[in-house]
Parts: C-alpha cells; sequence; structure tokens
C-alpha cells in the first residue's frame, strides 16, 4: 500500500513538474542548454573520471560540440589513470569509458599492461561490481583497440559466477553474503554478462542465455506503472548507500538490458508498450536538475534510441490549444525520444470526443497531410462539429513499411486533450432595474460590454435588479463560460458575488434586493457592478465594470449581522506616526523690571521717613557707656546684631537655610551674652538715676 | 575506541546547543534546514531552488515526510533552525512531527516554508491554517484566471497563471525590480482580515477565482479577485519567519526555466520571475534581509558624556541609538528616515524621529518635558518587512529642588527692600532706643 501510495506521489509530482500529463516531448534546445549548465567544469576538469564520462556523454548524445579544452584535461587524466599502477578496477573502468568518447591515445604497453590487471581482475573477483568493473574495463578495450587481442579464457565459468548473484524474482545481489537485491543490481548484472559474452572466446551455452532471457522477463514482471502509462524500476527503501531512485534504477536496467540485446541473436520478446513506457517514464521528468540524473535520462533515452528490442516513437504537439477564431490547424510531430528522424509513416484522427462525455466520435476518422518542410503531420482546419471546448483527439500512427513494424513501436492509439477556441460573441447585454410587484421596468440600459460602461442606476429595497446578456460561439452555438460572475462592491469594500444562470443563449440574473438586504448588511449607498465573464476557451473572456448603482436601504435592526471586517492595507498599517512635542508650561507673567524697581524705591521712602523722624525728634547718643567694659559690650552687641542682619543677606545671596542657621546659632549664643550684659548694665544705670 | 566515542559523544554534547537554535542576532550563521519530500524526486525537479539555498551556505537535509527517523528536536534542542515542507499531499508526518510540533518550532523562532498544492492534504491545509491563512476547502479548486494567465501551446485550462501583483517592498523582494511575471498553478488561499502578521506577498488579479475548473459553478466561489493570495508570508512576534504558498511547482525547475508571456501581453519574457522571486523572498525568509538589531543605546544631558541615573525636567538631552541589518554575512548599518523616539509615560509626551548619519547611528536630542515621574525611552520600530524593533529603558524624571528654582526675581525686589529696610531701620532704631536720652 505504502509503495503504491509513493508511486501515486510520484505520479502527482511528474504531473505537476510537466506540463501536460499525457503529453510527452521528445528531447529539445532546452535540454541542451541545461546541459551546458550542469556540466560545467570547476577549474577546468571534473571531479572524478566517472563526471568527466557523464559529461562527454550526455554532450555527444545531445551533439554538443566539446569544447577543446574538456577533452584535453579528460585527456589527460585518463593517460595518468591508465599508466598508473594502483589504480583500481573502478578507476580503469571510467577511464576507458571516458576514453571511448574523447578518444586518446592510449599507449600499447600501457594498455597490455591493463588488460592483464584486468583479467587478474575477473579471476578474483567476488562481487558483482568487481565483476562489472573488470569486464567493463576489458569490453572497452577490445572496443577501442583492434589491435589488442582481449577475451576471457573460462567466459562461461565467469558467467555461471556471475549469474550466481541473480534471484528468483529476476533482481540481483550485490555479493553472495548480501541478501539484499535490487533491480539495480540486475541492469548491472546485465552489462556484465553482455560485456561476458562479447569476450568470449568460444560460443556460451545458449541454455544459459536463455535463463537470463527469463530473468529479464521476471524482472519485467516486477515493473512499476504510472496512470499515465509510464513504466519504472524502484527498489524497495533500505537504509544503505545503495538505494538509488528510480530513475538511476530504471537506467542501469535498461543499460543492461540494451547491451545483453545487442550481443545475443536472439529475440528478448519484451512487448514494445514497456519500451514506451519507459520513455515516457524517462521523457516526463523533463529537465533534471542534478547532473547525474541529467545523464541518467539522457543515456538511457540513447539506449531506447538505438536499442534492438523496439523503439519507441512519441507524438508530440506544438501546440494543443488551437483557435477557432484564427483557423488555426492541428500539427502533430512524430519523433523518436531523442528527437530524430523517423521512417516514413501517417498519423491519422480517428476520433475526437467531447471531455467528460463518451458520446460517439465527432468527426470521422481521417488523415492528416504530412508536410516535408517542417517535418509536422497537419490536420488542415478543424472540423466543422468541433466548436470552442475541450476535446480528447484519438490518433494512431501506421508505418508505411511493414518491416518497421518490427523495429518501432507507437502504441496502438495516443490520446491528446485539445483544448479548442474562440472569440465568443457577447449580445444584447442591458440591465434594469425593475419594480419588485408589477414587473414593469422602471429603467433599462444598453450595456457595450466590450467598452467602457459608466451607468448609474438607483433603487430601493423594494426593487429589482436585472441584468441580461447572449452568448454565442463561432458556430452560432449557445456558449456556457465557467466564469460568470456580477460583483457588487459596496463603499466600505463589502464585496457581494452572484453567479449569472443561462437558459440556453441567454444569461441573466435578477437581484430582488427585498431577500437580499439582510446579506447587504443593510448598507445603503453606492454599489459599484462588475461583470467578469471568462472561460477556458473563451478568447475574449472579460472583466467590466458596469458602472455603479445607488441603493437605498432600510436602516438595519439591532440584531442584524454586521459586516465583515476588511482587510486593513498593509502599507498604512505601518509607517512613522506624528511627532509629538511637549507643550510646556508658560511662565508666569510677571510685571516689567522697571516697575519692580520703583516699588522698591517705594519700599525705601519708609526708611528715610524714619530716619528724618528720629533727627527730627533729636535723637542723640548720650546714654551710650562711657566705662570702656560697658562700651565694649555695647560695640559688641550691635555688632552682633548687624552680623546678624549681615547673614541674613548672605541668606538671601547664597547660602541655604541649614548654613544660616548653624552661623545664626553661634551668633545667637554670642548676642545673648553680649546683650546680657550690656542691657543689664544700661537697666542698672538708669536704675540708679530712678533712685537718685 | 571506546575512548573516541567518549570524545565524540562529549564534543557534541559541547556543540549540540550551540549548533541548532533559531536565528539570534549574536549566532546568525550556520543554519541548518529540515527539507520534508514527498518524494525524492523534487530533490532534482526543484533542484535550482534548493541549489540557490546551498549555495548561500545552507545546509540542507531531505527526509521524506513520512520517514519514521525525522524529528524536529532531540532532547530538548532543535536540530535545526528553518523547515522546509514540500510535501503537499502528505497526511501524517513520520517520527514525532506533528502540527503541535510544527507550530512549537515556530513559537521557539523557527523559519518556516509550507509549499501546498492541488489536493493538499488536510495536514497541510491545517499547518496553513495554524499559520494565520485558509486554503480553499474544496480539494479539487485551483486558481483560475481567464484573463491574467501564462499563454502556453499545449495547456487550455488557464490554471497557469501569470501573476505580477507583487507587496511593493524592497526589503521582501530585493531592491531588483521583479520583471517577469510569476508562474503560479496551485490552489489559492485567504488572509484573515484580524490577523495583522500575514501580509500578501503576491496576490491573484481581480479577473481570479478559486474554482474546480472540471466542474461547472452553481453558487460563488468563496474566493475571487485579489482577495486570493497565491503566496504570502507571516512574521510572527518573534520574528519567525514563514512563507506560504499554494503551488508546489512555482518551485520546480521547470518554472523557474520557463519563459512567460501574459496573455493580452505583447512582451514574452525568457524566463519567468520565479526563479528572482522566491530566490529574493527566501533571503527574507532566512533573515538575510530585514532582520534589525540595536545596539549601543546612549542617552545623556547635552554637553556630558555620561548616563545620568534621572533626569531633572527641563533638561536639554542627547539619545543615540546604533541599528544594524542582517546582510546574511555580516551586519550593515540600517538606512532609514523613520526611525521614532518616544518619551514615555502612559502615553508618549515626545515623540521624535531620530535622524540617521547613514552609518547606523541614529541620534536626536529635546528637552525633558516639565512633568515628573517614571518615563521610558520606546524605541518602537515596525516596518514592512522588517523585524520589529522594540528598545525601552526607563530612566525618573525629577522636579527641581528648592534651591534649584530661579533665586533674584526682578518682581520680588520690593518685597526684599522692603525687608532690608527694615532690617536697617532696626539697627538704627536699636542704636535710637538704647542710647537715646
Amino acid at each position: 500500500m505504502a509503495r503504491r501510495l509513493a508511486g501515486f506521489l510520484v505520479l502527482l509530482l511528474v504531473v505537476s513538474i510537466c506540463e501536460a500529463a499525457f503529453l510527452f516531448q521528445p528531447i529539445s534546445d532546452s535540454h541542451r542548454s541545461a546541459a551546458l549548465e550542469l556540466f560545467t567544469p570547476d577549474h577546468g576538469s571534473f571531479k572524478s573520471l566517472e563526471e568527466t564520462y557523464e559529461a562527454l556523454r550526455t554532450f555527444q548524445i545531445l551533439g554538443i560540440e566539446k569544447k577543446p579544452d574538456l577533452t584535453a584535461t579528460a585527456c589527460r587524466s585518463i593517460s595518468e589513470t591508465v599508466g598508473s599502477s594502483s589504480s583500481t578496477a573502478k578507476d580503469l573502468f571510467y577511464a576507458l569509458k571516458a576514453n571511448s568518447i574523447a578518444e586518446c591515445k592510449i599507449d600499447k604497453k600501457a594498455s597490455k599492461g591493463i588488460i592483464s590487471r584486468l583479467n587478474a581482475a575477473v579471476s578474483g573477483a567476488s562481487s558483482l561490481l568487481d565483476f562489472y568493473y573488470s569486464v567493463g574495463g576489458l569490453v572497452l578495450i577490445k572496443d577501442q583497440s583492434s589491435e589488442a587481442d582481449v577475451h576471457l579464457a573460462d567466459a562461461e565459468g565467469v558467467f555461471r559466477s556471475v549469474k550466481a548473484f541473480s534471484q528468483s524474482d529476476g533482481r540481483w545481489r550485490y555479493s553472495s553474503n548480501n541478501p539484499e537485491s535490487s533491480a539495480f543490481a540486475a541492469g548491472i548484472a546485465l552489462e556484465t554478462l553482455a560485456g561476458i559474452v562479447s569476450l568470449a572466446s568460444s560460443e556460451i551455452d545458449q541454455s544459459l542465455i536463455s535463463t537470463i532471457k527469463n530473468d529479464i522477463i521476471k524482472l519485467f514482471d516486477s515493473i512499476e506503472k504510472y496512470d499515465d502509462g509510464a513504466l519504472y524500476f524502484d527498489d524497495k527503501l533500505v537504509d544503505g548507500h545503495e538505494y538509488q531512485g528510480p530513475l538511476s534504477t530504471t537506467s542501469s536496467v535498461l543499460r543492461g538490458l540494451t547491451a545483453f540485446a545487442a550481443v545475443t541473436a536472439e529475440n528478448l520478446n519484451l512487448p514494445g508498450d514497456k519500451m514506451l513506457g519507459l520513455a515516457k517514464f524517462f521523457l516526463g521528468i523533463c529537465v533534471p536538475g542534478d547532473a547525474k540524473d541529467f545523464f541518467n535520462q539522457i543515456d538511457s533515452l540513447a539506449c531506447l534510441e538505438s536499442n534492438r528490442v523496439s523503439i519507441p516513437l512519441i507524438l508530440s504537439f506544438p501546440s494543443t490549444v488551437p483557435s477557432l477564431t484564427r483557423k488555426d490547424s492541428l500539427k502533430v510531430g512524430v519523433s523518436t525520444v531523442l528527437g530524430s528522424e523517423v521512417p516514413s509513416l501517417t498519423v491519422k484522427l480517428v476520433g475526437a470526443f467531447s471531455s467528460g462525455s463518451k458520446d460517439a466520435s465527432l468527426v470521422e476518422s481521417q488523415e492528416l497531410n504530412f508536410d516535408k518542410a517542417s517535418g509536422l503531420h497537419i490536420l488542415n482546419g478543424l472540423p466543422k462539429s468541433i466548436d470552442v471546448g475541450s476535446y480528447t483527439f484519438v490518433f494512431e500512427v501506421v508505418l508505411h513499411e511493414p518491416e518497421h513494424e518490427e523495429v518501432y513501436f507507437m502504441g496502438s492509439q495516443t490520446k491528446v486533450p485539445i483544448s479548442v477556441t474562440g472569440l465568443i460573441k457577447v449580445e444584447n447585454s442591458e440591465i434594469a432595474v425593475l419594480d419588485s410587484d408589477l414587473g414593469s421596468i422602471e429603467s433599462q440600459k444598453k450595456l457595450d460590454l466590450a467598452g467602457k460602461n459608466a451607468i448609474s442606476l438607483s433603487a430601493n429595497h423594494l426593487q429589482k435588479l436585472r441584468l441580461s446578456f447572449q452568448l454565442t460561439t463561432p458556430h452560432g452555438r449557445s456558449f456556457k463560460p465557467h466564469q460568470a460572475f456580477l460583483k457588487l462592491r459596496h463603499e466600505s469594500k463589502v464585496e457581494h458575488i452572484f453567479v449569472v444562470g443561462n437558459s440556453g443563449k441567454q444569461f441573466e440574473i435578477v437581484l430582488n434586493f427585498l431577500g437580499l438586504v439582510e446579506k447587504f448588511f443593510y448598507l445603503s449607498g453606492k454599489y459599484d457592478m462588475e461583470l467578469t465573464i471568462g472561460d477556458a476557451a473563451m478568447e475574449n473572456s472579460l472583466l467590466v465594470a458596469i458602472g455603479h448603482i445607488e441603493l437605498d436601504l432600510p436602516e438595519a435592526p439591532e440584531k442584524a449581522p454586521r459586516p465583515p471586517p476588511q482587510p486593513v492595507d498593509p502599507y498604512s498599517r505601518y509607517g512613522p506616526k506624528a511627532e509629538i512635542t511637549h507643550i510646556f508650561r508658560s511662565p508666569e507673567k510677571r510685571p516689567p523690571q522697571e516697575l519692580s524697581l520703583a516699588f522698591l524705591g517705594l519700599t525705601i521712602l519708609p526708611l528715610l521717613g524714619f530716619l528724618i523722624g528720629l533727627l527730627r525728634l533729636g535723637v542723640n547718643l548720650k546714654n551710650f557707656p562711657t566705662k570702656p567694659v560697658p562700651a565694649t559690650f555695647a560695640v559688641l552687641f550691635h555688632v552682633g546684631i548687624g552680623a546678624v542682619l549681615l547673614l541674613y543677606v548672605f541668606f538671601w545671596v547664597k547660602l541655604d537655610l541649614f548654613q544660616t542657621l548653624k552661623l545664626l546659632g553661634f551668633l545667637g549664643v554670642f548676642l545673648v551674652f553680649v546683650g546680657h550684659r550690656i542691657l543689664s548694665h544700661l537697666a542698672a544705670a538708669s536704675a540708679k538715676l530712678k533712685s537718685a | 575506541m571506546g575512548k573516541l566515542w567518549l570524545i565524540c559523544i562529549a564534543s557534541i554534547s559541547i556543540l549540540l546547543p550551540f549548533l541548532c537554535n533559531a536565528f539570534s542576532p549574536e549566532t546568525p550563521t550556520d543554519r541548518r534546514v529540515l527539507v520534508l519530500l514527498d518524494d525524492f524526486a523534487i530533490m532534482s525537479s526543484h533542484s535550482l531552488y534548493f541549489n540557490a539555498l546551498k549555495s548561500r551556505g545552507f545546509d540542507l537535509e531531505f527526509k521524506l515526510a513520512d520517514d519514521p527517523k525525522i524529528a524536529l528536536q532531540r532532547y530538548g534542542q532543535y536540530l535545526y533552525d528553518a523547515l522546509i515542507l514540500f510535501c503537499p499531499s502528505v497526511e501524517r508526518f513520520g517520527g514525532s512531527i506533528d502540527v503541535a510540533a510544527i507550530v512549537n518550532f515556530v513559537d521557539s523562532g523557527h523559519d518556516l516554508i509550507v509549499a501546498a498544492d492541488v489536493n493538499a492534504s488536510d495536514l497541510i491545509r491545517e499547518v496553513g491554517t495554524e499559520c494565520g491563512v485558509d486554503f480553499d476547502e474544496d480539494p479539487s479548486a485551483m486558481v483560475i484566471d481567464h484573463i491574467g494567465y501564462a499563454v502556453s501551446g499545449t495547456e487550455g485550462d488557464h490554471t497557469l497563471i501569470a501573476s505580477d501583483d507583487f507587496i511593493k517592498s524592497d526589503v521582501i523582494l530585493g531592491g531588483k525590480k521583479i520583471e517577469a511575471p510569476i508562474l503560479f498553478r496551485g490552489i489559492g488561499h485567504a488572509v484573515s482580515p484580524a490577523n495583522s502578521l500575514v501580509l500578501k506577498v503576491l496576490s491573484a488579479s481581480p479577473s481570479a477565482y478559486s474554482a474546480n475548473p472540471k466542474s461547472k459553478l452553481s453558487t460563488p466561489p468563496p474566493l475571487t479577485g485579489s482577495a486570493i493570495s497565491l503566496v504570502s508570508i507571516v512574521q510572527a512576534r518573534n520574528n519567525a519567519r514563514l512563507l506560504i504558498t499554494g503551488s508546489l511547482s512555482m518551485f520546480s525547475n521547470r518554472f523557474f526555466r520557463s519563459g512567460v508571456q501574459k496573455a493580452r501581453s505583447q512582451t514574452k519574457h525568457e524566463k519567468s520571475g520565479n526563479e528572482q522571486f522566491l530566490t529574493e523572498i527566501s533571503k527574507w525568509i532566512f533573515h538575510e534581509r530585514g532582520h534589525l538589531k540595536a545596539v549601543n543605546v546612549k542617552h545623556h544631558r547635552v554637553g556630558e558624556t555620561d548616563e545620568p541615573a534621572l533626569y531633572r525636567i527641563n533638561d536639554e538631552l542627547e539619545y543615540a541609538v546604533e541599528i544594524y541589518e542582517w546582510s546574511g554575512t555580516s551586519w550593515e548599518p540600517y538606512v532609514a528616515n523613520d526611525v521614532q523616539l518616544q518619551f514615555y509615560m502612559m502615553s508618549p509626551y515626545v515623540l521624535k524621529t531620530l535622524s540617521s548619519d547613514k552609518k547606523g547611528l541614529y541620534s536626536t536630542s529635546f528637552k525633558v518635558p516639565d512633568v515628573y515621574g517614571v518615563f521610558q525611552f520606546k524605541v518602537e520600530h515596525q516596518k514592512l518587512g522588517y523585524t520589529s524593533l522594540s528598545l525601552s529603558k526607563q530612566i525618573p524624571v525629577r522636579p527641581y529642588r528648592h534651591n534649584e528654582y530661579e533665586r533674584f526675581i526682578p518682581a520680588a525686589y520690593p518685597y526684599y527692600g522692603a525687608a532690608f529696610s527694615m532690617m536697617a531701620g532696626f539697627f538704627i532704631f536699636s542704636f535710637a532706643h538704647l542710647y537715646s536720652k
């Protein structure tokens, strides 16, 4: 189940990656440009000879002119590997493989050394990969130099020991002590066996070959399938590094199969649709993004193109969206998977069905004309019975020469989805406001849906709005588009969408506002109207603003639903806020300085009056003590008072309360002392005066 | 051998906490991304996108979504910094991952890219809902646009959309204008108007609608017009960034390489805008753009350099902060002219735009208001596409001390004069009273 699910997922993916699911395009220029992008050597050379080979092989198949420096650097590393005695069978194998394309000169002595080393490796091999690299290396040497005498002495023995890895289900193991079997290994084994057969000095026993044939047929029984007919091999997902993925696995099997089919005279009896299914698989992945996958795809397609089992042919379509209005003709190309020429053949349109219905074919069987210049088969003008819409066309390919039927395989019939488009006539469009009870027309206006409209209507909740139009196909039939919406948008951006229904050609929608007040959230005001008519087959799909309607709806009752919140514009949500500056308390109002000074002067006047008064009273200092001690105390007392007053002045000017009080404390004590002395002296003096 | 193991385990346990934290201004590099796929074939079919990420230094780990061994965290530590869900049809994640685990992953500040597709599973829809977007509920619905479709020779159902209705934000989409429209095929989603964190990056055109292209419409589709979002982003409050789209194929090599011609337009673009659009937006998602940090917040009285413990009302002060933006490799000065400072107590008393020296330093000066209390310096910088900066620093403001008031007020001179003339009078009177005969 999980496996099937996985397969389904891959299918989904393939569908999503490649445009139309059931259409396969042969390799094109997009592959060529992708190849140049993917196989870019860093600093002039590839990381390994394997990558070098893959790049060279891909360029060779795609017919991309190799850059000379690529070959030169490849040759250098090939000759290094070949010359070195420490290189393993794997290194030698890939060096020789790369050399089969780069065609560098390998000196004879080195090649003799390799032959003996590879021969030793064959006899010492214990795992499938050992056999694969050593036998593969020998085959490559044999192909590259005609003089070298390369053959396996005990070919049949080697054959049997490789055969020992095979499993009953057609899969193979990598070595005898590894129980995991895989289809990937099967591909490698087949390639190895093909190599052994070609290296054998004597005929290999036919019974051995036919057991391998059976193995191949069993292996193909385990092939997996997508809905679109693509076939592929996949191994169980195991944790080990051996899991390769469906692309590598399928590619490996195909390579093995091609190699094996090439060396055996027998027919492998594989049905051609299997090969076509494999071709669909490789074409279905479009352009892989990985160099290894890319190589596997291209190399496998090359195998499919040149194999002896059957060569699949692919129908390709430059366009499957013909337009009736432009009188497009339907063009079909037939090519091999790599897009090369095919023998002469005829493409027939055997049926056309309206998609979704299983009715009888809409067209008679007819042959397509072959246009030599473009190499395409052309259906001139679509049949009369085909109107706009989507159809499934069924094509059949007939090869002209019967012997080609053995070599090529096309599949019996190919179904292709075709959508026919055209200009749809929009007529008799009008909009009207109707009185509800009588149905009498209040105001009716014609619309020009192709141009601009600025209709303004007004209605209240007792009235109705009617919009109607007609759609006709180029063949004069009625047309029902997928999208026919009338949109009313209130000023507050609340939108209401209505589907415009039809009866025959006539499309009509009647909006009864009485039933819609709740839906409209009782929002009166201006509604913009917009009509959208669109369909895949309609070339002139339209989105027109009709104008606006002033709706006068009743007041909303208390429990009426509120309109949904409308999205906030993201641009206005952010952005700087308005600056705020603090408004400071304004300072208190003060009188002008002159006024203050004037009043200052006034405050001094009483003092002056006091002084004048004293003088007028004839104040004197006759009581001032005459004896030195009381006189000293008197002086000190007044100095003290003066000091306290001065301290007050200082308090005003600079001192704070604490400093002032401290000083005042000292001065106070001093004043009390001297004050007591002088005052008691004065009191004693005046008492003496009274008693006297 | 045993010793080696010990060393290994010890070093791993020491390193582990440093390896896989969410994006943080302290360790902004070293990012590991888990990519969950429906099928490994996506690795090759979407390789251009993955390679673009790898070339920017991301360490991608590809896993099947139903692999029983996948986990986002181990021993309480997250193993990855970001998650890419390229598995639209997965019904159940393998291992310990479920929707709650993904939500927690995002809640702890990690980034997420979700690509749904037609027939997206309920699980992926649920992830979308958690992210704040609602995919069209009809499982076979697609976004259809009969006016804004991409012209194609082999497709007639107008589900391949060429959209060029981008959000206008250089930080999200890069400074270079995206010339070519974006190819999109998949499902649309709606952004909840109540959610202010979700942004529509790529919207459908007004003529688009979301419906099953194969069946007739009898009721109005739930999503129509430019309310349909094709690609949305979310920046969570913890600065985790999310990308949600209804199309997996828009990331594919085929769409990256494909040319595009919008219907009714004569210009044919050699290459669709997908590569530029998705690469630029991935830079934003992975915090290579628009991630700000603020350092060196300084404030002092004008003419001083030390930061006081408190200010007096009516002080003149200077405030400065340095703001940098992460560029993927280094912190670059952030240049903007709308960074604002608030002097805040219950409500802003002063709100001022900081002036920039274009090297990352933002500064301003202002007078402390004549209101005392505990204020805050607040920089709340929220800008479309940028991480939100929220700095606040508390600072008390005191009133004048008793000796800081004006001491010699001319208007009071008459009072002073009266007092001093009184004192002088008293001094003279003391002589007159004591010694006069």
